[in-house]
């Protein structure tokens, strides 16, 4: 009768540390991995935007500026302006539709600037969700060719 | 057994208020460090975006560096996981990549540009409750050369 209480102890004190200790490491992962992934997506961000910088303005017709903007979306999600259909994300479930590529240009009409943003990404922590829009964003200087008759490849 | 009863009885949360302290050690761990790479990623890629805005504008001549600091000021970029602006930016400029001046006499000798963000102060939240300390400061800084522009360091 007395072991049979002191067993009933040590289960209620169990199942009051084990609460506290599962909530800390929930937490503790639900951060990390949060961080984890915003950390990939601050990369990918200025990767593409560099990639972006750095690249010859080219733009024809509509389909050229399409295409141009689609290779510096696929640079931030996949790190490669023309990804093979089995290359994955940098990170879960992010969509080249959520990355905003944004040009600003100067009086003359020349591309001075490009803005690289990540829109309306859910990040699965299993036990929260955290939707990141607007950012990570960073701005490069645009410091390739202009060359805007020019066809996209 | 009385006595056995006495010794045992309470144990689990003994040990756990003792093991509390090494368990917010590890949460702020896993915190802390979390958002101090996150820190020196976004200070990175913002350093690498102002030098090349930096470069872009040196044209051999005062103006041109004035042009190169405002850029550098103008730069939309934020840390801390987005939410505040860097503070404290030093631009300089170098005609050999070696020696370092704010406003050089020469300035038609210049050909690298350099952003410092060295005060970026992460406020340290869980570590510091431990016994580490109150903040970690997150420096970066790039290097970009002219003709053409490029990251240089």
């Amino acid at each position: 009768m007395r072991r049979r209480r002191i067993q009933g102890h040590a289960m209620l004190e169990l199942a009051l540390s084990a609460g506290v200790m599962v909530t800390c490491m929930a937490g503790t992962f639900q951060f990390g991995y949060t961080f984890y992934v915003y950390n990939q997506l601050v990369t990918a961000v200025g990767n593409g935007a560099r990639y972006a910088a750095q690249r010859t303005y080219r733009g024809a017709t509509e389909q050229d500026v399409e295409r141009r903007n689609r290779a510096i979306r696929n640079m931030v999600v996949y790190g490669d302006a023309q990804p093979t259909a089995e290359m994955s994300p940098v990170t879960a479930g992010l969509k080249p539709e959520q990355v905003e590529v944004r040009w600003v240009f100067n009086g003359d009409g020349k591309p001075s600037a490009v803005d690289v943003t990540v829109r309306r990404y859910t990040v699965d922590a299993i036990f929260r969700t955290f939707t990141l829009d607007g950012r990570p964003s960073v701005e490069f200087p645009h410091v390739g060719r202009y060359a805007p008759a020019e066809a996209e490849r | 057994m009385s006595v056995f009863k006495r010794h045992t009885g309470g144990f689990v949360l003994i040990a756990m208020c003792g093991c509390i302290f090494l368990l917010l050690a590890v949460i702020g761990l896993a915190f802390d460090l979390g958002r101090i790479y996150i820190a020196r990623n976004e200070a990175q890629v913002f350093t690498d975006a102002a030098s090349m805005a930096a470069a872009v504008q040196l044209d051999g001549t005062a103006t041109g560096l004035a042009r190169a600091k405002a850029a550098v000021q103008k730069l939309p970029a934020k840390w801390n996981l987005g939410t505040q602006s860097f503070e404290g930016v030093v631009t300089e400029f170098s005609a050999d990549g070696k020696r370092w001046e704010a406003t050089p006499d020469n300035a038609s000798e210049v050909k690298f540009a350099r952003v410092r963000a060295p005060e970026n102060h992460l406020n340290v939240i869980f570590l510091s409750a431990v016994g580490g300390p109150l903040n970690f400061t997150v420096p970066a800084h790039a290097v970009s050369a002219t003709n053409p522009v490029r990251l240089a360091e």
